[in-house]
């Protein structure tokens, strides 16, 4: 089951619902070499972060997987008892969240937040997570580690906190790392030391990344393969250069379009055609009345 | 910083003991009923009503009556009761240690009952078992305090007799502590027939109170509980790799016990209030007891001593809540 040359991450047909049977995923399917990194564009609701929710095991109350496949390092999910996925997904996965506000626990320091995982779950001593924790700490240049590692959250600035969870995604070498909008709730300043961070800690690592998120522009900078969304459906999957030179769907044209410019003042917004967003919904449409029949035969 | 909130607090409480003091003497005296009525026998002569009054100073006008007492409360000198015949300042701290002992046992039933309930409920969220906990809790809260004591009483005092219904300690056993602290002293010395009895004596009452207190706990918590686990840092435990139950002790049980707090403070006061009609009820030989004599006996001097008692504990009760959630609040702390 689990060979040396598997995918980082493989889904097959993905089928998120939620419990009245509406799809938020359909048919999702996508894959993840070791060492790439895969942005998931598309709209708020478009299911880019449900994908991510479903890999980690982390969907709401209520939103299930009704269908597909998710392989990780070539581990069939689905198969596995719910305690041994979770191990499975902890061992080789981690999520850099998308707003470093709410993602540390108040009354906790942020020593122990880190270093936690290491020595309970990854089965580390105390001294080799602590030594771990500073490392990174240090390659995401938090000058004074001890200080640090003895705050609380609220001691610290938002992006203070989110290099903290960064560090604290890398300490244990995942194989995959989950990063849903992790610019997204910071400002513009400290978005690009986030992006470059993540960046160059992924190449020195090795580690697939899975890059949610709406910004075109970060997309450029960062990936090597995109998927675009809309409406829980993959509308196109490419290499990026290829999405940005010759893409292939209207709707990855329009949103590329729409992304906003340093010229802003003389080029004119183009938002997204609404006649392109209206032509989507009726293929979703057609596509859940294909899925129904398939249900219920 | 510090010096100033503890000053503001000092001077807040000396105001707020002040009006209760007020409001206690007044009332008593305004109340009917007469002290001097009930200790003469019937047939009693004018002059006779006449020299008790004068001797207790009920003849002086309400403001003077105020200022003597007062002023004797200020020096310590709480006055003396009418029935007893005792310094009410050592009636009434003799009779405490038995009252904080028994609601401390009811806090600490209430805490760990209300608790384990509220972590399994989060646990088992959206589940049959959920639904069940919230009905059981639900009828738990709609029976009073006094209601449990009679219940217990017919299942631990006479359908199956284990526990003591009556006193606080058995009386044929020999103690000769420095404190009335029976349970906490019988701890410290060894003294295990001292505990035990004092034990049995003690858990239906301290049940009787807990059992509505440990109720609004454990629906409380919960709700918070499961609140907290949506939070986005117990999200990020559980892609770690934490169980569900090692999430919620570990990293919601204490964000969820802030706000739980508040409400175990007031109604801990509302506890020590219960105590009054419960401690009546097993003849446990605490403050409450003492107070429902006192008024009885229209034991004016008695009266005033317990309910200025009372309103210190609740003030203190208040201080160690607030400082209790700066100590669970490192957001608090540094300010």
């Amino acid at each position: 089951m689990n060979n040396l040359h598997a995918k980082t991450l493989d889904i097959i047909n993905l089928n998120v619902t939620l419990p009245n049977g509406h799809r938020l995923l359909r048919d999702v399917s996508l894959s993840l070499d070791p060492g790439e990194v895969r942005a998931l564009v598309g709209e708020s609701g478009a299911g880019k972060s449900m994908i991510g929710k479903a890999v980690l095991g982390i969907l709401p109350t209520g939103i299930s997987i009704s269908q597909g496949e998710i392989l990780l390092e070539g581990t069939h999910l689905n198969a596995l008892t719910p305690a041994t996925r979770r191990k499975t997904i902890a061992q080789t996965s981690a999520l850099i969240p998308q707003d470093p506000l709410t993602a540390l626990n108040p009354v906790r320091k942020i020593g122990p937040q880190i270093t936690d995982p290491l020595t309970r779950i990854h089965g580390w001593t105390k001294a080799r997570a602590l030594a771990r924790t500073r490392e990174l700490l240090d390659r995401v240049h938090i000058r004074n580690p001890d200080r640090v590692l003895n705050s609380y959250p609220h001691e610290l600035s938002g992006g203070m906190r989110q290099r903290i969870l960064i560090a604290a995604a890398f300490a244990p070498s995942p194989r995959l790392i989950v990063a849903d909008e992790p610019t997204t709730a910071l400002d513009v300043t400290v978005q690009k030391e986030i992006l470059r961070l993540i960046r160059e800690l992924q190449r020195e690592t090795g580690t697939g990344v899975l890059f949610v998120t709406h910004d075109m522009g970060v997309v450029a900078k960062i990936s090597q393969k995109v998927t675009v969304l809309f409406g829980g459906r993959v509308v196109e999957d490419a290499p990026t250069h290829r999405i940005f030179e010759n893409p292939e769907h209207a709707y990855t044209r329009a949103l590329i379009a729409a992304t906003p410019t340093p010229n802003a003042s003389t080029e004119p917004f183009r938002p997204v055609p609404p006649a392109l967003i209206a032509e989507l919904h009726r293929e979703i449409q057609a596509d859940d009345d294909r899925f129904s029949k398939r249900a219920h035969r | 910083m510090l010096l100033k909130t503890v000053f503001v607090r000092l001077l807040t409480t000396a105001i707020t003991l002040f009006g209760v003091a007020v409001v206690v003497f007044t009332l008593v005296r305004v109340a009917p009923g007469n002290p001097i009525s009930m200790m003469l026998p019937p047939g009693a002569t004018e002059e006779d009503i006449a020299a008790l009054t004068a001797l207790y100073g009920f003849d002086k006008s309400l403001p003077h009556q105020f200022m003597i007492w007062i002023g004797g409360v200020i020096q310590g000198d709480f006055g003396t009761s009418i029935t007893l015949r005792q310094p009410v300042d050592e009636l009434v701290l003799g009779r405490l240690p038995a009252t904080l002992e028994l609601s401390l046992m009811a806090l600490l039933i209430a805490l760990a009952l209300g608790g384990l309930v509220a972590v399994i409920g989060a646990r088992k969220r959206s589940t049959g078992t959920e639904v069940g906990l919230d009905l059981t809790s639900g009828a738990v809260l709609s029976i009073p305090d006094f209601l449990w004591g009679l219940i217990f009483v017919l299942l631990f005092g006479v359908l199956w007799p284990v526990l003591s219904i009556s006193g606080r300690v058995d009386p044929r056993l020999d103690i000769d502590f420095t404190t009335n602290f029976y349970f906490f002293e019988g701890l410290l010395r060894g003294r295990w027939d001292v505990v035990s009895s004092t034990f049995s004596h003690m858990l239906m009452p301290a049940m009787s109170l807990a059992l509505p207190l440990a109720a609004m706990i454990a629906q409380l918590l919960k709700q918070n509980l499961k609140e907290v686990l949506n939070q986005d840092y117990t999200t990020l435990a559980r892609v770690r790799g934490f169980s569900e139950t090692s999430v919620i002790l570990r990293e919601a049980l204490q964000n969820a016990a802030l706000p739980t707090l508040a409400l175990v403070g007031v109604q801990f006061t509302f506890l020590i209030g219960g105590t009054v009609i419960v401690e009546r009820l097993f003849a446990y030989e605490g403050l409450g007891n003492m107070a429902i004599d006192a008024v009885i006996n229209r034991d004016l001097p008695l009266i005033q001593g317990i309910v200025l008692l009372f309103a210190a504990l609740f003030t203190v009760i208040n201080l160690l809540v607030d400082l209790s959630y700066t100590f669970l609040n490192p957001r608090l702390r540094n300010g």
